[in-house]
């Protein structure tokens, strides 16, 4: 019984203990200061989680990861709305992005630097820029697969068009918008901390590269453990969130992504 | 008045006049293009011209194709015809209104609501106090016996239910107008019995108009005051029979019915005579 309960959980603990398992022997056979075992590099996590400076960076990155990912929800989602729903909104946002969307948006952090400076705002912006396109592309696809009829059914109660976006469109594409937030999530993170190598000050991408240059390596691969820690718990507060709001969808509109 | 004037485009107009004020939709000389390829043009509705009095149960009957959904689309306002026009209450169709009330063979129920929320939902958009509105949409959900499953999400319901809860969100904003698409096609036969007797029984109590579309026969004759047959390609009104058996209609009594039984086999030679296609 109890084995049961837990058998559920071993294929992702067998997962961690290997790649545990791999890196304490690679660094074992090479030796090489640049690659501590975890043994050694693992003991630095506790140590910066209970370092008030180090806490402070990262809750200060998490915050403008949380402002950049708003702000982008703010816009994209009725961006991607109107865009499924008019033909002349697609048409003409379309070519936009699709000319956008292969820049790489932390490479242009140096540019948006020159504008804003290396503060937050700069950072902010990149992680809008990061995140914006995915959740445009999922509020559109959702957007254009609502059913004509659940439309209908509202414009026969009397719902005019601008009501009918906001009330039968977005709750109709939610599922798949949150899909695109799901990808905005881990997309924030990673710009997050690409914003932080290029302008350092603060946060968690200038923790791990001034450990770097100090060549103090444990600290560095504790820092990559705790980001992807990061990204780990991120994702399953999103996966309750995502059930929480859209527990109502058919089984053939809901998303089987990745490990939940 | 026969039949074949009634159908007939080239009405006088004072005939014309006068049909419409007995009329509760009238629908005259509707036709409807869609475009497929470039220059190239799909006649789906050729000249539609036809009434339908207050409290008339009309089914419009016709193989797939022929245009008999988008004619009910039409008169829902849901699409618009390229030519000719539907009067409901002598005005002119110019949007979906609540006067006419739509059931898809999709359901169509909002799945983010919960059975109360979709029948009230129509309650709460025409301002309906809160109150008002759960209490009318519980009444109906007992009609349509789905008592008990007022905090069910449509995922949760069979096909059978889904239609009877999208039946009660219509009925709940009081439409004038059934304007029923197929309702009855997704389900399984029994099911789909059932249902018919259910709405038989709605209907009864306050005779809406209704305007039905099928493509089965049993169906048309069992439910209808008058069977509209249509043709396709393009898509015209080949025939209509008045179904002329009493009401309320038992089901079991009616398949003994020699009439009933008439009307049945009649109509399906009077389609396959139209098609060519006896398989």
């Amino acid at each position: 019984m109890v084995l049961r309960r837990f058998l559920p959980a071993l294929p992702p603990l067998l997962a961690f203990a290997g790649i545990l398992a791999i890196w304490e022997l690679l660094s074992l056979y090479f030796g090489l200061d640049g690659l501590p075992p975890p043994s050694v590099a693992l003991r630095q996590v506790p140590v910066i989680l209970t370092d008030p400076q180090s806490l402070f960076d990262i809750v200060d990155s998490l915050r403008r990861m949380a402002i950049g990912i708003v702000l982008a929800l703010v816009f994209a989602i009725p961006v991607g709305l109107w865009m499924g729903r008019s033909r002349f909104a697609a048409a003409f946002f379309n070519p936009l992005l699709s000319v956008i969307y292969p820049v790489p948006k932390a490479a242009l952090m140096p540019i948006i630097m020159l504008w804003l400076g290396v503060g937050d705002a700069s950072k902010i912006l990149v992680i809008f820029l990061g995140v914006t396109l995915p959740l445009i592309y999922h509020s559109y696809q959702g957007s254009r697969a609502v059913e004509e009829k659940l439309l209908w059914s509202a414009a026969a109660m009397g719902m005019q068009p601008p009501a009918r976006l906001a009330r039968i469109v977005l709750p109709a594409a939610l599922p798949e918008i949150l899909v695109g937030c799901r990808t905005a999530l881990v997309l924030g993170l990673i710009t997050m901390v690409t914003s932080e190598m290029i302008a350092r000050q603060t946060g968690i991408g200038n923790l791990v590269f001034q450990s770097l240059e100090m060549g103090i390596y444990d600290t560095v691969y504790a820092m990559i453990v705790i980001i992807g820690a990061l990204g780990f718990i991120l994702d399953v507060l999103f996966e309750r969130l995502r059930g929480w709001l859209v527990g109502w969808a058919e089984p053939a509109q809901s998303i089987i992504v990745g490990s939940t | 008045m026969s039949q074949a004037e009634l159908t007939s485009p080239r009405i006088a107009a004072e005939e014309r006049n006068a049909l419409r004020q007995s009329s509760m939709i009238s629908i005259e000389r509707v036709s409807k293009y869609f475009d497929t390829r470039r220059d190239k043009r799909h006649l789906a509705l050729s000249e539609i011209t036809l009434p339908v009095t207050r409290g008339e149960f009309v089914s419009i009957l016709g193989p797939s194709g022929c245009g008999k959904s988008t004619l009910l689309y039409i008169v829902g306002g849901f699409v618009q015809p390229s030519s000719g026009q539907v009067l409901v209450n002598d005005r002119p169709v110019e949007g979906p209104g609540p006067d006419r009330g739509p059931v898809f063979q999709e359901f169509a129920l909002f799945p983010w609501k919960t059975v109360l929320g979709n029948v009230t939902y129509g309650l709460d958009q025409r301002g309906v106090p809160k109150a008002e509105a759960v209490a009318r949409a519980r009444a109906l959900l007992a009609m349509v016996s789905l008592s008990g499953y007022e905090n069910f999400y449509p995922k949760e319901l069979s096909g059978g239910m889904k239609q009877r809860v999208a039946i009660a969100r219509t009925l709940a904003y009081k439409p004038n107008i059934l304007l029923m698409d197929e309702p009855f096609g997704a389900l399984d036969a029994q099911t789909r019995t059932r249902l018919q007797n259910d709405l038989l029984k709605i209907w009864d109590e306050d005779r809406k108009t209704v305007l039905f579309v099928t493509h089965s026969v049993e169906e048309a004759v069992f439910l209808s005051d008058r069977v509209v047959m249509m043709s396709r390609s393009p898509g015209r009104i080949q025939d209509i029979i008045d179904i002329d058996l009493p009401r309320p209609r038992d089901r079991a009594s009616l398949l003994l019915d020699r009439r009933y039984q008439d009307y049945v086999v009649n109509i399906e030679r009077m389609m396959d005579a139209q098609t060519g296609d006896h398989s």
